[in-house]
């Protein structure tokens, strides 16, 4: 046997005496390496018997025959002394937490032969016990071999020794240490030994709304809401479902938003159409420099019914005027039910927001327990940069932060200082440091954080370093002149923090709760509104910033999933570009436009922000997008973060100051053509019953029988659903399991995580940009989005419009679209055309009602994908695992990267089918789990990699045989249908109609 | 063809199809043995005339049809219904004739393979034609625009050599058994 | 023996006898090529050429070369091979069914009609093959007992009913044109001077000798081959449309789609017969065989088929707007008015407009405009094909998969090639094998030879 690292780079060079020493206390390492182990004297010496040489023969004899009839023998070392654990085959499960300063997750990561491959939801946690889109993809950059692999020295590869000796040198009492928010206690102990001046700046900030808190209450983080006590919710910019604050509202909007009595209103006001705005029953488009004069007329009205004193305001834009004052009323009435929210980083508003909740009595607005996931200082930062120009710093120590990129300010002064960078890669700031600290990992990493008043988590390594990386914690302390071991610090700070549980218990768990030692915690602090000044909209064009569902801010940039994952709204992947309401588009001549092949193209502008240009931006035509406001996605124009993010897209931040959230704008429309990867050319529905969406009223009062009609034919047996009118006698479906899904398009977000979810469990290829610009992408579940217009029947019923133009009207979207997700996945059914016209039998159903696909079978005539009628079959265009275009984009041809993918899971080949199987390998698992317990399947056991995903819980997987399942109730709903039942294909899959809370 | 007596053969060469086939009725009206006539091109009647027997070859040609029907019947039946039924579109998978209405393409074409083939086999079979074999014609001329004659000589030849020359024969030959 | 009416043209013209017919018809193989031909077919092997490289590009690279999307998974590999199915069935129906019906006039043009559709049907059963994802498991569409036990094919599959006609169509017609050629190669043979081309006769006319009870046997295995051959050929197109017909989608399921395929079908096929015989008239100098009558007689057919299709789209519309389906009207709607409308009213114009022309006799008797015409019906009857196919699945049920598509190079250098490779067949086919059924001509030159009608005209019956 060769000792070879390919594989297993846990097992560090044993020869190397600085890591032995580093290893001792390395819970992850071997107590025999490889080496010592085949280099036992007893097998040295031993003489070899005659029995033993026969042996030898027989098994080589036998190996060799058993290799020959293999297929080809992939190189892979086996266990020399195997983990006690850990079992081949069988996966490990590890309670951590993913905080990458935007979003904090608390997660279980599924580890397979020591390799995490997939993260999951910690259900049981009490604060962000879901995952997101950019969560469930951050596993993949754990194997990104752009991450910095060693310290580095003046660009050169240095020993941990060198290196945190040069960056000590470097330290001095002028210098600084930046950083995003920090919520770990043993960080920020860590960060207080080390004693330097402590700049923390978020890439996307809060701070102005952290600041009204911090003088209320003294602490500096963000109010929580509980969604579940609010009955109308009016949102001012605040992208609830998005980047507001870091508490994850899906679960709980969703349930809020349960069809029935007392269901949660939402009236959304905001400048781009975001999945809050999507989402909600009334949407009102107001720029972003027209926030404050909204939440100040909203809070005056308030403040007449309650008695409070007004405040002076500049008038609302009177085409809003009205809906703003329904939305004031609305909140009114709902008393303590009311809650307002504000997104605008920006004391003004947060103070508003705040008083109005306050004068309403708002059960909803918490302001005793804050969350603390975005408590930079942009007033520290403002601070520092001045000490920078005035020559004030000579040293800054970013702590993962990538200052230098999303602050275009500093990024001029760089050269003032000098730069001690920790990052995981040699980003935008660490290419710059004269030190560059490798930090490794969450999934690598001991951490621990206090996201929220009264709850403390824990993250703990899943695998040793892939590359010679420290935890954020250990180098920090190193850096103080400590030599405690990461493990060491957290189990101290733990200890402090006078959480219940012992330490096992905490490790299993990932969180326990405990004590908030604050004075005045639980007293509602009362708002103070003197000398506040609401500030005017801006005149013209304004210009804002953005994130998008994948992206985030930025953390996850060379990050395959992230990019491939189409944007929610504009259904766009690979890109950023500046979002433009048709009527800006047309008053600029700029265009969008498809190609002879599909592919969408569009014009580019160049855009003037106080002085700074960014030249050739793409435009795209949004719809719902306010007049007059124009907004870009920040995480993208990356220069240096690796293969895959490097040039796609442009840098936003390079438009606005670092703390400002929007600014007026100068567009002017360039010759240069843009090609979008767009996965959707039509936008809406064409009238057709693909989302069925009722209003509320409709929902209590009418009847279902009417508005969730079943399509019926008629037969001699009389009117006949789908499912009834059969040529033939159906096959057995009674007997054993019968998978079915609901999805809820009522409590679908658009959100995306099931996308990523389902990618990374089912290793569904990357195609990059090119080729999902020609509608190549492979992605087995989508998240279909339609806009409605103000073509109708109805309206063309009552217009005699004929129906050509009828149809290219209805092509077009509303200016003011509402607007609906549906997630669609192979439908599984019964009656399956794809099955019947395969050749070879490649795709037959199956017992328990699933639409098998045998990879192995298939000669791809790709007949089935033409013949389905919901379009989820995915063709292998090309060998995305060997072919060179995919090799910068494609995680299989990445030697890292490889071992994100699900070792249950074939790789699909080149000319083959695919689509989704309900995740079958998660099904059998499950029944042969039970079957070696000799019990029968409990609903709920397992589910799909989507609908474990789903934070809002809309897809709920199981077995309507069993009548228990939840699964089986929800198909009893009245709100159940299937998606083009007409057809007759007798789907699995079953949809739950939309219900708008509007009349 | 009528060598089986020993007695020689005498050939004539026309060069008109209509002389040919009055000269043949004329000789078996003669009790002549007109044992072969080599043509260009089918002459209509000439069979009658030779008195030969019409052939069986279209008789086979519905039997291997029928060879076709029930051998596609049977593999229908057996892979998709006996050995291993699946449940593919939610078609039937128990019974044969339930299923059956998928089949009857194949079935159909695979009665006209088998009768199409089979028939064309036994043509060139039952007709001794092959890649390379020998040319059957005794003169080149006969699959141009000559026709010949083979006569059973039995009698008196110069009676028969002026009776084929009355009937038009432009040259006569003898062939010794 | 019996006599044409004299109100019949004569079928072959000028003062002919036996050997005359057997010299016009062995010329071009004994003679050298003329020079148009070697233009010709050096052009034609270019494009095969190209071809070639280019179905090597896809089977090497994957079928992402092409330009279809995960919406429109057929474009012109099923298109192209739709339209030489079409194109093959003329030939079939040529020989067999004039044969049935005893149209005398087929004599001429059956074989090179015949050998037609037999190149065709190669070029149509190329797409299928490398249409596919992984061509290299082709095989596996024949129920071959495996090593994987039970593992059979899918009988209930359209594409593997086509594989079953499309397999005995080429088969069929192969033998019957064979059965048909070994007269005249033994006539060939029997003239040879070289011996090396004596020889290849010598094997190709399986020794024939043209006795009485061969030539018995001959015509009745030609009848039943007929009769075998004439629901064959109505049979392959049906279930070539089965592809379409047996499916779900919006513009594919279509119940009338048999007939009017087959009718499509025999409308292109003559068109290409019109073609072909019109250049091989003049190159080979068979004006005397190939007349006027002959291709007013298929122009006649041509007009006849086109209208049948002209039918048959009316109709669709008709039951579109009728079933009150609205994914059906909009299909159809779509296809009329949508990003794809030059493609249908291409298909208009060419198929059911241009044969309008041939009612009058001036134009159908009008070499040049016949020629043009035919050219227009087989445009025309390529975007009947691609109409079907890709305007109907680039926007089917949801909307949101709807799509586009446009072809890649290697989709046009792939057709391109086929038509070289077809050329290349029908060249070297023109120039070694007997273009006209001579054995057949023999028997109708007394009844429809110029020269003897004239004499019998004259001198009445004897």
């Amino acid at each position: 046997m060769t000792e070879n690292n390919k594989y297993w780079r846990g097992i560090e060079d044993q020869s190397n005496p600085e890591l032995a020493e580093k290893l001792a206390q390395n819970e992850f390492s071997n107590e025999i390496s490889q080496a010592d182990f085949l280099g036992k004297d007893e097998l040295a010496e031993g003489e070899t018997s005659r029995r033993d040489f026969l042996k030898f023969m027989g098994f080589s004899t036998a190996a060799a025959t058993l290799a020959a009839c293999e297929a080809p023998i992939v190189e892979s070392i086996p266990y020399v002394v195997k983990p006690d654990s850990l079992t081949p085959g069988v996966p490990n499960y590890y309670a951590s937490v993913s905080y990458d300063g935007f979003d904090f997750a608390s997660v279980l990561v599924k580890t397979r032969e020591g390799r995490p491959i997939k993260i999951e939801p910690n259900n049981d946690a009490p604060f962000n016990g879901a995952t997101n889109a950019r969560v469930q993809a951050s596993v993949l950059s754990l194997y990104d071999g752009a991450r910095m692999q060693s310290p580095m020295v003046d660009g050169v590869a240095a020993s941990w020794g060198d290196a945190m000796a040069a960056a000590r040198a470097l330290k001095t009492e002028n210098s600084v240490l930046v950083s995003g928010s920090v919520i770990s206690p043993a960080l920020k102990k860590a960060i207080s030994k080390l004693g330097l001046r402590h700049v923390s700046v978020d890439a996307v900030s809060q701070s102005a709304r952290a600041d009204v808190y911090e003088n209320l209450t003294g602490r500096r983080g963000l109010p929580t809401v509980s969604l579940d006590k609010a009955t109308t919710v009016v949102a001012v910019g605040a992208d609830l479902l998005g980047d507001w604050g870091g508490e994850n509202l899906m679960g709980a909007y969703a349930a809020a938003r349960k069809p029935g009595e007392g269901m949660l209103r939402h009236i959304q006001v905001e400048a781009g159409l975001s999945l809050s705005g999507s989402n909600a029953d009334a949407r009102i488009k107001a720029k972003v420099s027209e926030y404050e004069t909204v939440l100040a007329h909203i809070y005056n009205k308030v403040a007449a019914a309650t008695g409070a004193d007004k405040i002076a305001a500049p008038a609302v834009r009177e085409e809003i005027a009205s809906s703003v004052n329904n939305a004031a009323m609305e909140l009114i009435q709902a008393g303590s039910g009311a809650l307002l929210l504000n997104g605008l980083n920006s004391a003004t508003a947060e103070k508003l927001a705040a008083k109005t909740n306050e004068l309403l009595a708002s059960e909803a607005f918490n302001t005793t327990t804050l969350e603390y996931t975005s408590t930079g200082s942009d007033s520290a930062f403002n601070a520092l940069l001045a000490d920078v120009k005035a020559g004030a710093v000579d040293t800054i120590i970013t702590l993962d932060s990538n200052v230098l990129y999303f602050s275009a300010e500093l990024a001029a002064l760089a050269d003032k200082v000098n730069l001690v960078s920790i990052a995981d890669r040699a980003d935008e700031t660490a290419s710059k440091a004269k030190v560059a600290l490798p930090l490794s990992h969450y999934l690598e990493a001991w951490a621990d954080a206090i996201p929220v008043d009264g709850v403390y988590a824990v993250g703990q390594p899943t695998i040793s370093p892939l590359f010679d990386s420290k935890s954020a914690v250990e180098i920090v302390n190193g850096l103080a002149g400590g030599s405690e071991s990461a493990i060491e610090l957290i189990k101290a700070s733990a200890s402090t923090t006078g959480n219940a549980k012992a330490w096992n218990a905490l490790l299993h768990d990932g969180f326990a709760s405990t004590p908030v030692l604050v004075a005045n915690y639980n007293v509602a602090p009362s708002v103070d509104l003197s000398d506040i000044k609401v500030g005017t909209a801006v005149e013209g064009i304004e210009f804002y910033t953005y994130t998008k569902a994948g992206m985030g801010a930025g953390s996850n940039a060379n990050n395959p999933w992230v990019y491939e994952l189409p944007d929610p709204i504009s259904r766009l992947s690979w890109d950023n570009y500046l979002v433009m309401s048709a009527a800006d588009a047309v008053a600029l001549g700029v265009e969008n436009y498809a190609q002879s092949n599909g592919a969408m193209n569009g014009n580019t502008v160049n855009i003037t922000v106080n002085g700074e240009t960014l030249e050739n931006v793409a435009v795209w035509i949004q719809p719902g997008q306010t007049q007059g406001s124009v907004g870009l996605a920040v995480g993208f124009g990356r220069e240096s973060v690796g293969k895959v993010g490097n040039g796609v897209g442009v840098n936003a931040n390079a438009l606005l100051a670092t703390t400002a959230t929007y600014a007026s704008a100068e567009i002017i429309a360039t010759e240069v053509e843009h090609g979008f990867a767009s996965v959707q050319l039509a936008h809406t529905m064409m009238g057709r019953k693909i989302v069925n969406e009722i209003s509320l009223p409709t929902f209590l009062h009418g009847n279902a029988a009417e508005w969730n009609e079943t399509p019926t034919f008629e037969t001699h047996k009389g009117p006949l659903s789908a499912f009834e009118a059969n040529l033939w006698d159906d096959h057995d479906h009674e007997t054993s399991h019968m998978w079915n899904m609901s999805i809820d398009l009522n409590s679908c977000t658009g959100c995306g995580a099931c996308v990523v979810a389902c990618s990374l469990e089912n290793n569904v290829p990357v195609v990059g940009k090119d080729e999902v610009r020609r509608h190549r992408d492979m992605h087995w579940l989508r998240i279909d989005r339609y806009y409605s217009s103000e073509m109708t029947e109805a309206v063309a019923e009552e217009e005699g419009i004929g129906a050509i133009e009828k149809y290219a009207k209805m092509e077009v979207p509303s200016e003011s679209p509402s607007v609906v997700f549906q997630p669609v996945m192979c439908q599984h059914c019964n009656h399956a055309p794809c099955e019947t016209v395969c050749p070879v039998g490649a795709t037959v159903h199956s017992r328990e009602g699933l639409n098998h696909m045998a990879y192995n079978r298939c000669i791809g005539t790709r007949y089935c994908a033409n013949n389905c009628p919901y379009k989820v079959r995915r063709f292998n265009w090309f060998n995305y695992k060997g072919n060179e275009k995919f090799a910068d984009v494609n995680p299989s041809q990445d030697d890292y990267g490889r071992m994100v993918l699900n070792p249950d899971v074939t790789v699909r080949a080149r000319g083959v089918i695919e689509k989704c199987s309900l995740c079958i390998q998660r099904i059998q698992l499950g029944k042969l789990e039970a079957k070696k317990d000799g019990r029968i399947l409990t609903d709920g056991e397992f589910t799909t990699a989507c609908a474990q995903a789903c934070g809002s819980g809309a897809i709920v997987f199981g077995d309507v045989n069993n009548p228990s399942s939840e699964v089986s109730h929800l198909k009893q709903e009245a709100r159940a249908y299937h998606l083009l039942e007409e057809v007759g294909t007798q789907p699995s899959i079953f949809y739950q109609t939309k219900v708008r809370n509007r009349a | 063809m009528g060598h089986t007596k020993h007695n020689p053969t005498v050939r004539a060469l026309f060069n008109d199809d209509d002389v040919v086939l009055g000269a043949v009725k004329d000789l078996r009206s003669n009790g002549y043995e007109v044992s072969e006539v080599y043509s260009p091109f089918p002459i209509h009647g000439l069979d009658e005339a030779m008195g030969l027997k019409r052939t069986r070859l279209s008789t086979a040609a519905f039997f291997y049809g029928l060879t076709g029907l029930f051998f596609a019947s049977w593999l229908t039946y057996y892979t998709m219904n006996l050995d291993w039924p699946q449940n593919i579109g939610g078609k039937p998978n128990s019974m044969w004739f339930l299923n059956m209405p998928s089949f009857v393409p194949v079935m159909f074409e695979l009665t006209v393979f088998f009768a199409a083939h089979l028939m064309c086999w036994s043509y060139f079979a039952v007709n001794g034609l092959y890649p390379g074999a020998k040319a059957q014609n005794p003169d080149p001329r006969t699959t141009d625009d000559h026709f010949l004659m083979e006569v059973e000589l039995e009698g008196d030849e110069d009676a028969l050599n002026k009776k084929l020359k009355e009937l038009g024969a432009l040259e006569i030959s003898k062939i010794e058994a | 023996m019996h006599y044409e009416s004299p109100v019949r043209n004569p079928l072959i013209l000028g003062d002919k006898s036996y050997s005359d017919i057997t010299n016009d018809i062995a010329k071009p193989v004994e003679s050298k090529a003329p020079r148009a031909w070697w233009i010709a077919f050096s052009i034609a092997f270019i494009m095969f050429l190209w071809g070639v490289g280019c179905i090597l590009y896809t089977i090497g690279t994957g079928i992402g070369v092409w330009g279809l999307n995960k919406t429109v998974d057929w474009a012109w590999d099923i298109t192209n091979f739709v339209w030489w199915v079409g194109i093959g069935h003329a030939g079939t129906l040529i020989s067999a069914v004039l044969l049935l019906f005893r149209q005398k006039w087929r004599m001429a043009i059956n074989r090179s009609a015949e050998a037609m559709t037999i190149f065709s049907v190669i070029q149509a059963g190329l797409f299928p093959l490398i249409h596919m994802g992984r061509i290299w498991m082709a095989y596996w569409v024949m129920p071959i007992p495996n090593q994987y036990g039970s593992l059979w094919v899918n009988f209930n599959s359209p594409l593997l009913w086509d594989v079953f006609a499309i397999s005995t169509y080429l088969t069929v017609s192969t033998v019957f044109w064979y059965v048909g050629l070994i007269p005249d190669f033994a006539m060939i043979r029997d003239r040879a001077i070289n011996p090396v081309q004596k020889h290849i006769y010598k094997l190709l006319s399986f020794g024939w000798g043209g006795k009485a009870k061969h030539w018995q046997r001959f015509e009745e295995v030609s009848l039943v081959l007929a009769g075998l051959a004439t629901p064959l050929v109505l049979s392959v197109h049906t279930i070539v449309s089965f592809d379409f017909a047996t499916s779900v989608i919006p513009g594919w399921h279509t119940t009338i789609f048999p007939p009017y395929f087959v009718a499509g079908a025999i409308f292109s096929g003559f068109a290409m017969v019109q073609t072909l015989l019109l250049i091989v008239r003049k190159i080979f100098k068979m004006e005397d065989y190939i007349n006027i009558e002959h291709i007013e007689m298929m122009n006649i057919v041509i007009m006849v088929t086109g209208s049948i299709v002209g039918v048959a789209y009316i109709t669709e519309l008709f039951i579109a707007w009728y079933s009150g389906v609205e994914y059906e009207q909009y299909a159809f709607l779509n296809r009329a008015t949508g990003p794809y409308f030059w493609a249908y009213w291409a298909m208009m114009t060419c198929n059911v407009f241009s044969p309008q022309f041939m009612w009058f006799k001036k134009l159908r008797t009008n070499l040049i405009f016949t020629f043009v015409i035919s050219i227009v019906v087989n445009i025309g009857m390529w975007f009947e094909r691609f109409v079907i196919i890709v305007t109907s699945i680039h926007r089917d049920y949801l909307p949101s998969s709807w799509s586009m598509f446009s072809p890649t190079f290697v989709d046009i250098g792939i057709y391109i090639g086929t038509i070289g490779f077809f050329f290349v067949l029908f060249l070297l086919y023109a120039r070694t094998f007997p273009v006209i059924a001579q054995a057949e001509l023999k028997t109708i030159l007394k009844s429809s030879g110029e020269n003897f009608k004239k004499h019998h005209d004259e001198h009445g019956a004897h």
